[in-house]
């Protein structure tokens, strides 16, 4: 007698006869039909109808069939949520019971059971598991309050379970610490703020105790909870990981992996020059090699993770090439990323080696595999100087085999080649001519025609060659017609004599006979220039190109980062962060490495901001009227002065040419608005001398080099500024991750006077960055920037600049929700950036905001009521003194004092940029840490953001 | 976490359905079923999304075993897991088949619902799964000791594996019915697998050995097994050993269950194994091998006047011969042109130690120029070697405390496998 008979097709009236069964008064007989009901609903057929008697069956004292029908009410309670009810006497009664197994089986099946209704009965049983005495039942209950929270948040929090399972967390068996951990991470994601792990040096010991004892899988999610806590300092960083290490050698290549993410993170603390670091590094690759002798599947998810190891710290792994060769038996997706690897690894010391490899790998059957393998015999060229010309030989060897696909790949390479090292093997021009007729390919043609149009003073037949191509040129794909294109125009400006009926010809066919925009636009401007004066094509054309980069598929750094710290997981697998894949709530948190104590990245940073030296910062100039809304207009974004590298030589006529262009601009653009300017400052040449003179005003952060004592300076020297003015920490408004590699971050200040905005850029990417501009969108106090945004040098990469922005409020006004809310556009020369960023409204207090006594208390008497709004300001330590002078710096003039009954009040006037007038009274009693204050305005919206303020300047 | 698992047969049948956390539907199952057979050969299979959901999946048995996830999981962890699930139903009962999953569909659920909670891994450990597991296991075939047909016990079909009653290691561990008791059964494998490149040259540029022990236990109560390794066992390259006649490893890893404290001094390996199957210790061993490679292949390729290509292979096993008579020509042999794949095959059943052999194989291949010769390899050889290990481990003794009550049967057995074994040409 064998189960299979459950599967067994079913008839009509089936289920009646279940009905029956289920009644039944023989033990075996219901448990026979409970499970035909599960195999049933195993293949997909709706048995819900049986609910009733399912549940009916549900007292008894026989473990195996209770646990079927539990396995039952799992599936279909949610669609029955009514009859689920009937259950809910069973479980209570269950949880009680005096056999442990039949506990924690009732509250496992309970907190399945995703009925809200029901979750409020669960409350008391679980409380009751939670503190079993029983350590199966305890895990379990652990388990089942992320169940809970799941299902209903707000009750888990009310109930305190939240702390009962932190509590767990030093209970004795490992098992239920390992469960409480795996709970409360997950809680902790959905709650990113709270304090609910609560890791700190205690508990990470005791998390490090619990580690030894537990099974691989609660190894794991300890580990993983680890991987989130930032160590102190670089000894408790190394603490941590001489007691992770032992992990490594696990059998278990998820323990394993969980394992070297914690020790990758970690070891960023380190310092390099430490022993242990080393050590460290040689204890890392043995694991690693380890996990390349498993299934395909896990070597697999293995070698992405090593792809981003390799790249974050190739040291690791750099005597190890050898494990990476690939076995012919290898699945092709291990085959292809083996070969990625390799590459990464490729230097001096191993590449004759790898080379050897290689060559073998392109005589193999797999297309796919032996296209990769010649691109990385090219990719090998370009990343190890000393192997080129063994790489090109080895090339040349494979041409000769005459098959066709590596012929192609194979020229295209070469073209690479060509472009990494100039003028250096040529002499192989001729055996590629050889292969012309038998590419067939548009990337290896394009190659080709690349390589005739750039040598074409050394080959003989170039302009015989280019025209056969010509004759199809209709037929061709575009990336070939472009190319084709481009060396004819070279060929002519080699060979002016011979072939202008050639060049000819392909300017008609590009500009006349096609659909293409692209091809016709590049013919149309070759054509302009070859006809307006070619010596300028000739220094257009034929300019010295830059040379390629070795490395051009790596991963960006700010992503590699994030992605080191998710090692072992899904984003690993597809090189995405996981809130590119994860929905919701859920990872959305971006995880950074720790940073180095100790030496930081900046001495390491060229000094180039010497160089603008000389003029003291001085205060900004007086306000300038706003460019208008040029935001969505982005296309004038390029009308602003062009960046020069190095600091702008100060000649007016090069300003004054840079501003015609932006004066031009601005003046159609503020007609069609009918703007009014400011009454000082008329037209476009006064503009323009208004900008003129922004560069001169914060020249010290033009070049400023990153971090360091050069911004600390600058803050100092901020001639004429009320000491003790509030300025918010500078916060991070653009993260790196969504502006292609360049991070903004910054904080608003009031300095003598001028609102300014201050920047700190850094570029996070790979490739220079330039042409940076910035605009706002209309905002509540018509705050617009009153010159460009000053960044004179490209950033290039890793590379940080501080700016100061000079912000006006005379742009256009729009109510923004928040009120302080300010929506910001940057522009560089990758792309146009949107974020938003609140600032605080003390920075539009005004100096001459002090209110005449008497008009003080009219004023006071003539807002109504309704406008008065009160706040609490909680844990503030100053007394009214201290208290008036720290808020009159941040222009809050406290206007009069009165003392009552040992009570202080303080009368305070604001006026605000656009002229509205805040009045307050701050209540401060002695020994009370908590104030009171009342505010009144004409205009109530602000109240809230000047009370912000007051806590803001108050507390720091 | 893992949201959901489920078994699938090859033909996508729904075997077993289990969801841990509600948030995915069941349609996610014929969604894997489609992605899963649309792949095409150069899509890494491992991991597959599908919107917000991430299936996993290993295939074993025949079927297809998926975990799916919503998390950033840890795709390792998952198929950790699902090796271990396999384990467990193998362990469980008897044999991983289509049949066997769907006669102990009940017994499966249960043993889900006690390994993972919520999406968490719970244990995957038989010998507490025991206390908790009620299901008796379904049995497909009457056990018999004499029943030699069952697969191989090293997963391939071979004639030599007649070195223990084989399948006696393919009926359930866990069984409380009577008529299998008794039978005191112990397996300690030693398992190795080769990666060989043998130049063009003749040159050994590549050796790995992959090894590990593996213990399967049918006792039902076992409180200590020492497994005696080779005394001059070493680990790392820093050791050097003084005759020669070391044994030497470069890693070790063991199961966290084995004992180590007379690993040092006596090569001692202490476990207390449970019912089941499992690895207890697991080495690796990098370009040093102690002895030459089995297998030598003298290759000549050439053109012939005809246009055709001609393959002269001469092979020979360096092995220390066993026995006096030697083969020189076996009638077994088999030789098959793949067009598909572009090679020819070659099957040789028997291979004596010391022995030679020797093919010559003409292709007609259209359009043959010099160059093509060069297109021409490399070999790829399969073997199986039982009763060796080319590391050289062994089992010295194999101990079993307390002295075991009634008969017990004792089991060691070596097999070395070819994992790739590369001979360029």
């Amino acid at each position: 007698m064998t189960d299979s008979k459950y599967f067994t097709t079913t008839k009509k009236g089936e289920i009646f006869e279940l009905k029956a069964e289920l009644n039944s008064d023989k033990k075996e007989k219901k448990k026979e039909a409970v499970k035909k009901v599960i195999a049933s609903m195993t293949v997909g057929k709706d048995v819900s109808a049986l609910f009733p008697d399912v549940v009916n069956c549900m007292q008894t004292d026989n473990l195996e069939l209770k646990k079927l029908v539990y396995l039952y009410l799992m599936n279909y309670a949610k669609s029955q949520p009514d009859m689920a009810i009937m259950a809910v006497n069973t479980f209570v009664k269950d949880c009680e019971d005096a056999n442990p197994l039949i506990r924690a089986l009732a509250v496992r099946t309970m907190g399945c059971i995703r009925v809200d209704k029901i979750t409020e009965y669960l409350c008391e049983p679980l409380r009751k598991c939670l503190k079993d005495e029983d350590p199966y039942v305890r895990k379990t209950a652990a388990v089942c309050v992320a169940k809970l929270h799941d299902i209903n948040a707000q009750l888990v929090e009310d109930q305190g379970f939240l702390d009962t399972l932190k509590d767990l967390i030093s209970d004795s068996n490992p098992m239920v610490v390992a469960n409480a951990v795996a709970a409360l991470s997950e809680i902790a994601e959905s709650h990113p703020n709270s304090n609910l792990l609560d890791l700190n040096p205690q508990s990470i010991n005791k998390l490090l105790t619990a580690l030894n004892e537990c099974t691989e899988w609660g190894q794991i999610f300890i580990l993983d909870c680890l991987a989130n806590y930032t160590p102190r300092d670089d000894r408790e960083s190394q603490s941590i990981c001489e007691r992770v290490t032992p992990r490594l050698s696990h059998a278990n290549s998820a323990v394993v992996l969980s394992a070297v993410k914690v020790l990758m993170k970690f070891m960023e603390m380190l310092p390099k020059d430490l022993d242990y670091y080393s050590t460290l590094l040689k204890k890392l690759a043995p694991p690693l090699v380890t996990l390349l002798s498993a299934e395909p599947e896990l070597q697999y998810v293995a070698l992405r993770n090593i792809n981003l190891i390799v790249q974050k710290r190739p040291e690791i792994l750099k005597h190890e090439m050898k494990v990476f060769f690939v076995k012919y038996n290898d699945p092709i997706y291990v085959k292809l990323e083996k070969l990625d690897i390799m590459i990464r690894l490729a230097s001096q010391a191993n590449i004759a080696q790898v080379l050897a490899e290689l060559k073998e790998y392109a005589t193999e059957v797999d297309v796919d595999f032996v296209r990769k393998a010649v691109r990385a015999i090219g990719r090998c060229a370009i990343k190890v100087e000393q192997s080129a010309e063994r790489c090109v030989s080895t090339l040349l060897d494979l041409i000769q085999t005459k098959v066709n696909y590596v012929v192609q790949e194979a020229i295209v390479v070469i073209k690479d080649i060509f472009r990494k090292y100039p003028n250096k093997y040529e002499s192989v021009i001729a055996t590629l001519c050889e292969n012309l007729d038998s590419l067939d390919e548009p990337e290896a043609r394009a190659a080709m025609i690349w390589i005739v149009g750039e040598y074409a003073e050394r080959i003989d037949n170039a302009d015989e060659l280019l025209e056969s191509f010509l004759e199809g040129f209709h037929d061709e794909s575009t990336q070939v017609q472009l190319q084709l294109l481009t060396a004819i125009v070279k060929l002519f400006l080699k060979k002016p004599t011979e072939t202008q009926e050639l060049v000819q010809q392909v300017l008609s066919l590009a500009t006349q006979d096609s659909d293409n925009p692209d091809l016709r636009d590049r013919g149309y401007i070759y054509w302009r220039l070859l006809s307006t004066d070619p010596v300028a094509a000739k220094e257009v054309v034929l300019a010295e190109k830059p040379l390629i980069s070795e490395e051009t598929d790596l991963i960006e750094p700010t992503l590699l980062e994030e992605l080191i710290c998710h090692i072992g997981t899904l984003a690993s697998v597809y090189h995405k962060p996981p809130s590119a894949f994860v929905e919701g709530s859920r990872g959305v948190m971006h995880k950074r490495l720790p940073a180095r104590t100790g030496s930081g990245e900046s001495t390491e940073s060229p000094d180039v901001g010497t160089a603008a030296g000389g003029s003291a910062p001085e205060a900004a100039p007086s306000i300038i009227p706003s460019q208008g809304d040029l935001l969505g207009d982005l296309l004038n974004l390029d009308m602003a002065p062009p960046t020069t590298s190095g600091p702008p030589p100060p000649t007016t006529g090069m300003q004054m040419g840079g501003m015609d262009l932006l004066g031009g601009g601005l003046d159609s653009l503020m007609g069609d608005e009918s703007e009014p300017l400011g009454g000082d400052i008329g037209g476009s040449p006064a503009m323009g001398a208004g900008f003129g003179a922004a560069p001169a005003v914060m020249p010290a952060s033009l070049n400023a080099p990153v971090g360091g004592g050069l911004g600390d300076l600058f803050d100092l020297g901020g001639v004429g500024m009320p000491m003790g003015a509030y300025i918010p920490p500078k916060i991070v408004w653009l993260p790196a991750m969504k502006a292609k590699g360049l991070e903004i971050s910054g904080t608003f200040a009031r300095r003598a006077g001028v609102i300014q905005m201050e920047l700190i850029l850094t570029n996070k990417a790979m490739s220079v960055m330039t042409d940076f501009a910035i605009q706002f969108n209309r905002n509540s106090f018509g705050l617009a920037p009153a010159g460009p945004l000053q960044v004179l040098t490209p950033l290039g990469p890793n590379q940080t600049i501080e700016v100061s922005l000079p912000l006006s409020t005379v742009g256009p006004v729009m109510k923004m929700d928040p009120l302080n809310n300010l929506q910001v556009a940057v522009k560089n020369n990758i792309d146009v950036f949107y974020f938003s960023c609140q600032y605080p409204i003390s920075m539009l207090f005004v100096e001459d905001g002090k209110m005449e006594r008497q008009v003080f208390l009219a004023t006071w008497k003539d807002i109504p009521n309704d406008n008065e709004s009160q706040f609490q300001i909680k844990d503030c330590h100053l007394n009214s003194d201290a208290a008036s002078s720290k808020l009159q710096g941040s222009n809050i003039f406290t206007i009069a004092k009165r003392t009552v009954e040992g009570q202080d009040m303080l009368y305070m006037s604001i006026k605000l940029s656009n002229g509205i007038w805040v009045l307050a009274e701050l209540r401060v009693q002695a020994g009370n840490p908590n104030y009171t204050i009342s505010l009144k305005c004409r205009a109530p919206e602000v109240s809230q953001c000047v009370f912000q303020c007051y806590e803001a300047v108050l507390k720091n | 976490m893992i949201s959901q698992v489920f078994i699938l047969s090859s033909k996508g049948d729904h075997l077993i359905y289990k969801d841990f956390r509600g948030e995915a539907g069941k349609d996610a199952v014929n969604k894997f079923y489609e992605m899963v057979t649309a792949l095409t050969g150069g899509q890494p299979p491992v991991v597959m999304k599908h919107k917000e959901l991430h299936f996993v999946h290993i295939r074993q048995g025949g079927l297809y075993w998926v975990a799916t996830t919503k998390a950033d999981a840890s795709p390792f962890t998952i198929i950790e897991f699902l090796n271990r699930l396999t384990a467990l139903v193998k362990d469980y009962c008897g044999c991983l088949s289509e049949k066997s999953v769907q006669m102990n569909f009940a017994l499966i659920y249960e043993l889900l619902d006690e390994v993972v909670d919520f999406g968490y891994i719970q244990t995957t450990s038989t010998d507490i799964l025991k206390n908790f597991i009620q299901t008796e296991a379904v049995s497909s075939k009457p056990f018999s000791l004499f029943d030699l047909s069952n697969v191989g016990l090293f997963g391939a079909d071979t004639q030599q594996n007649k070195v223990a009653p084989s399948a006696a290691a393919t009926r359930p561990i866990v069984s409380s019915q009577g008529e299998q008791g008794g039978k005191n059964e112990i397996f300690v494998d030693v398992i190795e697998r080769m990666s060989v490149v043998i130049g063009a040259n003749g040159v050994l540029m590549k050796a790995d050995i992959e090894g590990e022990i593996r213990v399967k236990c049918y006792m039902p109560s076992c409180s200590e097994m020492r497994i005696g390794l080779n005394e001059e066992f070493s680990i790392g390259k820093s050791q050097l050993s003084g005759y020669g006649a070391a044994v030497r490893v470069d890693e070790c890893s063991f199961h966290q269950a084995v004992r180590l404290d007379e690993f040092d001094t006596y090569r001692i390996l202490k476990v207390c194994p449970s019912q089941g199957e499992q690895t207890v210790m697991q080495y690796q061993l990098c370009d040093d091998l102690p002895t030459a490679p089995p297998f030598r292949l003298f290759p000549s390729i050439e053109r012939d006047s005809g246009g055709r290509l001609l393959m002269y292979l001469k092979l020979r096993c360096d092995l220390p011969p066993k026995s006096l008579s030697q083969e020189l020509s076996s009638p077994d042999q088999s030789a098959e042109l793949q067009p598909k794949n572009k090679a020819v095959h070659w099957e040789i059943p028997r291979f004596p130690g010391g022995a030679q052999l020797s093919a010559l194989f003409k292709l007609e291949v259209s359009g043959l120029s010099a160059a093509s010769l060069q297109e021409v390899g490399p070999v790829s050889l399969n073997f199986e070697l039982p009763k060796y290990t080319s590391t050289g481990l062994q089992i010295r003794f194999l101990r079993l405390s307390p002295i075991q009550p009634g008969p017990s049967q004792r089991w060691v057995r070596y097999v070395t496998h070819s994992d790739s074994y590369t001979i360029r040409i």
